[in-house]
């Protein structure tokens, strides 16, 4: 397998600047604090993280849509973070995003095969009738009419948005589509449309995905690996299994066990972790490891004192975690995790 | 006697383009200390029938027919006084967005004093003790400090605890909770279904749960109503609901679940877009997406039928028992092997 997209220490700093006439910066949000992974052709990383946590900045960031503040991003073994406006353009045609709001990001002014023809003419490819026929191919591909070439976004209900926005990302043939939240803000019965959709398309055009969501189970459907992260850091990569079934750092499985089931009798069977207070502002966050206010197996003097490396845990190079006391096992209760911290703390 | 008993309840708007049936024929009950959760996707009427029940449309817009009784007394048609006297002291609700609800340029303490004095005889002393005293209750830090905070300085999870406390501060009998969760992420909507759980146990209110998710409704109900096009398609208990549905819709919705449990294969999706109630199909108003649809289901809306396995489990559908039987067993069978997976 290749590496599509390899992602180092990639950073996202925004200043906070102070004063009206003399401003001057007074500190910084993190918003995205050396983020490193790779995604490898053909694959859907998953990645998920609260609100804040700065998963849809590093999407800007991969994009150039929003310029780094450091790190790498070597797409298709090229570094991308310091090429020119249009160096970026035919980098462009091979990265395409799908947003989250399908009412927002389509011109209602525009109609759709407007719409889905941009692209195609913003990389000038094809005759107008050439592009025409593209985009009624397309519209059918991702499951509407192609006579819907002449109408407006309002007359389209979100599910159907959002198949516009999909294919709107496709025209030009791109390798990596960057989906943020893309289906939250749809309805469950029309969520799984889409979800399939995004299945069929990656299967038939060996696509590969960046998925973007804070639903966990979304997230578990359509991933094959899976980041989370917290305060604009990776606390955990995995893939599906080793994150959901085993996972090490105590965040992920606090996000896990939150999750409602939607099984009454498992529901009450099992272990639930529930964390307290919010996630912290990332205009301060607490030092060393950003999670150890909110953590259960919190070790006073060490996770406030060493912030933990993202490292392979257990001898498997592919599942990492940033975490100096990673779980034993899973499922797990609140009990058992502070227990075990407590006796390391006691062993120091 | 059900802390609030709602029959046949149906409302209706006035448009430029028609008479928009938002609801109809609703019937339920809530006993107190009890939770019933509401689920259907967005136009299913379920924000409707609550708006209704509290009074909260526009009389000059909306017709409303049917019964509501709150321990007995009427609601429907009663005066805005009446009504006033009910809102907030008998009946309280949470609304999604808690930025949205409460007012940004007045204190937490001052929001919670006024609806405490509002509702009873007290000074503005003993209101400030009880909204300090609320604010415990639901688990807000340094309380005595932070009633003097303005909403801004709250973050999300701890507004819709300010709420919680604001429906709660008058010890109603009836909490009215739309979506109470959906703004939040996971770990404070856990935060907050466990409190709401508490806080139940401690004052024995009946909660309304109205959700899209099931997952929430699985977690916190008892029992469980599903719309559909302005109409109950399923009613029962959470056990019931979740372990044999009775109903195509039902099994559609579980089936589009991407489950913890269920990695990897296809997920069964319902075709087609929830219905216009602007223009609804006739008869059941699930058939234009139903896959079992039969000629029957197109002309004559099946009525909410008692289930011959569970107790108090209704729900709408022509299909007859033995085929519905076989269907489920099969689609069960489905979701298990890709448990097992």
């Amino acid at each position: 397998m290749t590496e599509l997209l390899v992602v180092e220490n990639l950073q996202k700093h925004f200043p906070v600047m102070r004063g009206l006439v003399f401003q001057h910066e007074v500190g910084s949000v993190k918003a995205v604090d050396g983020v490193s992974f790779t995604v490898n052709s053909g694959e859907t990383l998953g990645v998920v993280g609260e609100s804040g946590c700065g998963k849809s900045t590093m999407a800007r960031c991969l994009m150039r849509l929003l310029q780094p503040t450091g790190g790498k991003v070597i797409f298709d073994g090229r570094d991308i973070t310091q090429l020119s406006r249009s160096e970026m353009r035919p980098v462009r045609r091979d990265m395409m995003m799908v947003f989250q709001d399908p009412y927002a990001s389509l011109n209602p002014r525009k109609r759709v095969g407007a719409i889905v023809g941009e692209p195609l003419e913003v990389h000038r490819m094809g005759t107008d009738n050439e592009r025409k026929r593209r985009v009624q191919e397309l519209l059918e591909v991702v499951g509407l009419n192609p006579e819907h070439y002449n109408r407006f976004p309002h007359e389209f209900s979100g599910g159907q948005r959002q198949r516009i926005g999909i294919a709107r990302a496709l025209a030009v043939n791109p390798k990596l589509i960057i989906c943020d939240e893309p289906v939250s803000a749809l309805d469950v019965s029309v969520q799984a449309q889409i979800l399939n959709l995004l299945k069929d398309l990656q299967r038939d055009f060996g696509l590969t995905y960046i998925f973007i969501a804070h639903d966990l189970n979304v997230v578990r459907h359509i991933s094959e690996r899976v980041m989370v992260m917290y305060l604009g850091k990776a606390v955990e990569i995995g893939s599906r299994e080793q994150l959901y079934r085993n996972p090490k750092h105590p965040y992920t499985g606090a996000l896990l066990s939150a999750v409602p089931i939607a099984d009454p009798a498992l529901g009450r069977a099992r272990k639930q972790v529930v964390l307290q207070g919010d996630v912290p502002s990332p205009l301060n966050p607490p030092v060393a490891c950003t999670f150890h206010p909110r953590c259960p197996r919190f070790v006073d003097g060490k996770c406030n004192v060493d912030t933990p490396p993202l490292d392979p845990i257990g001898g498997d190079p592919t599942h990492l975690s940033a975490c100096h006391f990673p779980l034993e096992h899973w499922p797990m209760s609140e009990d058992e995790m502070r227990r075990i911290g407590v006796a390391v703390a006691a062993a120091d | 006697m059900p802390a609030l008993e709602v029959i046949d309840l149906a409302t209706s708007f006035q448009t430029d383009d028609g008479t928009v049936r938002a609801v109809a024929g609703v019937s339920f009950s809530v006993d107190k200390g009890r939770t019933l959760g509401v689920v259907g996707e967005s136009g299913s009427g379920k924000s409707v029938t609550f708006l209704t029940l509290m009074g909260l449309l526009d009389p000059r817009l909306s017709q409303v027919s049917g019964s509501v009784l709150l321990h007995g007394e009427e609601m429907l048609g009663i005066s805005q006084s009446r009504l006033r006297q009910i809102r907030g002291a008998k009946i309280g609700m949470i609304f999604q967005d808690p930025m949205t609800s409460l007012n940004p340029v007045k204190t937490i303490g001052w929001q919670l004093e006024e609806a405490a004095l509002l509702h009873q005889d007290i000074t503005r002393k003993e209101a400030r003790r009880q909204a300090v005293q609320i604010l415990k209750e639901v688990e807000i830090p340094f309380a005595e400090q932070r009633v003097r905070d303005y909403p801004h300085q709250f973050s999300g999870g701890m507004r819709q605890r300010v709420m919680i406390a604001m429906a709660l501060i008058n010890n109603p009998e009836i909490l009215i909770a739309d979506e109470p969760t959906t703004a939040l992420d996971v770990t404070t909507q856990a935060q907050i279904l466990r409190l709401m759980q508490r806080l139940q146990e401690e004052y024995g209110m009946a909660i309304i749960m109205i959700t899209h998710d099931l997952g929430v409704v699985a977690e916190v109900a008892n029992e469980v109503i599903v719309m559909y096009g302005g109409r109950i398609v399923e009613q029962a208990n959470v056990d019931d609901l979740f372990v044999k549905p009775e109903m195509p819709y039902t099994w559609g919705l579980l089936g589009s679940l991407p489950r913890l449990a269920t990695p990897g294969g296809r997920l069964e999706q319902i075709p087609g877009q929830p219905p216009s109630l602007l223009n609804p199909p006739p008869g059941c108003p699930f058939n234009p997406r139903c896959e079992y649809v039969m000629d029957i289901c197109r002309v004559k809306l099946p009525d909410l039928d008692l289930s011959p396995a569970g107790v108090d489990h209704r729900f709408r559908c022509h299909l007859d028992p033995e085929t519905r039987d076989r269907i489920w067993t099969v689609k069960k069978a489905g979701m298990v092997r890709e448990d097992a997976a």
